[in-house]
């Protein structure tokens, strides 16, 4: 008799998933699917709002990662007002980039904190109610602290960038609505209710170490877990470093080979195109030259670290080079590696931070430019999840007519479901009982991904978990129906 | 503890949601409506979700009070109860919940505020601006009843 196994949904990810596995008759995966269910609207949604709205707008697409759609609106509402990323003045672009570095180094610090930690610290087998945030803080209470804090210090910094966490207003089109004041740097620079950004430095540098330390312990199942070859996207700087506001498209094959070559970030639509699949509201972008099963790529911490040549802070170097070398220098396709590779982001975001807010000019009043009115702007940034693109077109009244958003976990679409796959066949094949061990299994692999799946929708109760088990002539033989809140 | 102790400067009062999900937005004007009546006297504050960083929020306050829209069904349109830490176990981040929040401040500060939630019934979950008409009722009877058991001064009400 055939099982299908549901994981519904899939735990401690943003907004929720579905995970559909598929046993033949003697009991061995057949297949499996990473499904989303959320059907968002948003492109259409956007239509007939004048332009300069967009940024204030995409913000409320996802309250986990507002401020990275803000970011990439307001660099395609640029181009609409007529200006190109060079064209802005320095103090905007500086504190553009200083908001856009506190937004991923919290956003990392929380994925650690939250998401990853329980996995490690716990293992693969650790039973449901261990597997959260509040018994790390019991079995690690100063690791949960400076998790807390590390969260709070970004919060803080978006929040003088924007004039506040929640619907501020930090990119205008030209540049940006506000400065950073004196008293504001100086309680990012020095120790307070806020630590510093100095010890934002210290604790990463911390993350990191324990992270090489686990990983000595358990390379074994870090390493082979979930991994399979890949094609890895990210931006790049012009000399090819890391690079997570403004950059060249590049891409490379599981061995290191470009399939990308440093585009400009306008050129997009020339490369991409995007897969359905029935079974998914999620699309699955590809690159054209290479078609829909050799086209797709990994994006996020790892593919960024791939892709990069360097990266240009010297901490944050220091541990690339490591990383790399752990692999002999070719790209990283274990997928479990994403995990150390999100803690060098950090260090590279804090190593940033830390440099922006010594720059007095980032106290500079000269934050805005004009330009003369275009039909069309691409805004393409480095979310913490990966590659965000954002196109706009406008009529002559500036109202805009298409809106095309390919979200950083759609890009993962494609490696997520390999993810699952490769799980499932490890873990439940012919096994005659399932454990929750084994079904977590499953989600680690999602996890490592950092997936947001849904976009801000909050409401107590609103989400009740399913999980279904069918025969092979598809009769419901099992259903188990958990309340979340 | 008398009702009317919650209106003070050590409670914390926190909406959660997103205004542009319809019914999604119900913390948020909860939590505007009791701003504007000016007769609050804690803070309050708005979130899309709870964030782990809020267990260090809440840990200044004696008392928390969590507004949230739900989907649960409720004879008068909304429910009012006590929260305890960690009593659930959470699926997503993206619906950290007042528990958890409570549960890790307890953890890391060793502090527990006495916390309360308030969940208001909702109907309409889409992607849009303004609360349905019949949401819009069982906001209007929370208001109503929170304002009169615990801003009115002359009124003692048993909890």
């Amino acid at each position: 008799m055939e099982r299908k196994i549901v994981i519904d949904p899939v735990t401690r990810v943003e907004g929720h998933g579905r995970v559909t596995v598929h046993l033949d008759k003697q009991g061995k995966v057949e297949n499996a699917f990473f499904h989303i269910v959320e059907f968002r609207g948003f492109e259409r949604f956007i239509q007939g709002h004048p332009y300069w709205e967009a940024p204030l707008l995409v913000q409320r697409l996802c309250g986990i990662c507002p401020v990275s759609h803000h970011l990439a609106a307001a660099k395609a509402i640029d181009q609409i007002a007529g200006l190109d990323p060079e064209d802005l003045s320095p103090t905007a672009t500086k504190l553009r980039r200083l908001l856009h570095f506190g937004q991923v180094f919290q956003s990392h610090a929380l994925h650690f904190f939250y998401l990853a930690s329980p996995d490690l610290l716990f293992g693969l087998d650790a039973p449901r109610e261990k597997r959260n945030v509040v018994e790390v803080a019991i079995s690690n209470k100063e690791l949960a602290k400076k998790g807390i804090l590390m969260r709070k210090f970004g919060q803080e910094v978006i929040k003088a960038i924007a004039g506040k966490k929640i619907h501020g207003i930090a990119a205008v089109p030209g540049g940006v609505h506000k400065t950073l004041f004196e008293d504001e740097r100086q309680e990012f620079l020095t120790e307070g209710d806020i630590p510093s950004v100095y010890t934002m430095i210290t604790w990463t540098k911390e993350m990191v170490d324990f992270i090489k330390s686990y990983h000595n312990q358990n390379y074994k199942w870090l390493d082979e877990f979930a991994s399979f070859p890949s094609g890895h996207l990210g931006l790049v700087t012009p000399k090819g470093e890391l690079e997570l506001y403004e950059g060249r498209m590049r891409a490379i094959d599981a061995d290191g080979n470009k399939t990308l070559n440093d585009v400009p970030t306008d050129d997009y639509i020339k490369y991409f195109t995007e897969g359905v699949e029935k079974w998914s509201y999620m699309k699955f972008p590809y690159l054209l030259d290479y078609g829909r099963d050799k086209g797709w790529n990994r994006v996020g911490p790892l593919a960024r670290l791939n892709v990069a040549d360097r990266i240009s802070t010297p901490l944050a170097q220091k541990e690339l080079e490591e990383f790399k070398s752990y692999s002999g220098n070719k790209p990283c396709n274990s997928t479990m590696h994403s995990h150390w590779a999100r803690l060098i982001e950090m260090l590279y975001c804090a190593e940033e931070m830390k440099i922006l807010l010594e720059d007095e000019s980032i106290l500079g009043e000269d934050l805005l430019r004009e330009g003369t009115r275009r039909p069309e702007g691409i805004g393409i940034i480095e979310a913490p999840r990966g590659t965000l693109i954002h196109h706009y077109q406008v009529d002559k009244k500036g109202m805009i007519t298409k809106c095309n958003l390919i979200v950083s976990t759609t890009h993962n679409n494609e490696a997520m479901n390999q993810a699952v796959k490769w799980v499932s066949k490890k873990v439940l094949d012919k096994k005659k009982e399932i454990s929750e061990g084994m079904l977590n299994q499953v989600e680690i692999a999602i996890r490592a991904f950092d997936p947001c799946l849904s976009c801000a929708t909050h409401a107590l109760g609103k989400m009740p978990l399913k999980m279904e088990v069918f025969d092979s002539e598809d009769r419901l033989i099992l259903e188990k129906e958990k309340n979340t809140l | 503890m008398r009702p009317v102790e919650l209106n003070s400067s050590r409670t914390v009062l926190i909406g959660i949601g997103n205004s542009s999900r319809s019914d999604d937005g119900m913390g948020w004007a909860f939590v505007e409506d009791i701003e504007k009546s000016s007769s609050f006297k804690g803070l309050s504050y708005l979130r899309y979700q709870l964030q782990i960083e809020d267990a260090d929020l809440i840990k200044e306050f004696d008392h928390v009070i969590f507004v949230d829209s739900t989907q649960e069904i409720t004879e008068a349109g909304y429910y009012w109860k006590e929260c305890k830490p960690g009593d659930e176990i959470e699926f997503s981040t993206h619906a950290l919940s007042p528990n958890t929040v409570l549960g890790l401040c307890e953890q890391v500060y060793k502090r527990t505020p006495r916390s309360f939630i308030l969940g208001i019934q909702g109907y309409d979950w889409e992607l849009k601006e303004g609360i349905s008409d019949k949401a819009r009722e069982n906001l209007d009877n929370a208001l109503k009843g929170f304002k009169e058991r615990f801003l009115d001064d002359s009124q003692y009400i048993a909890a």
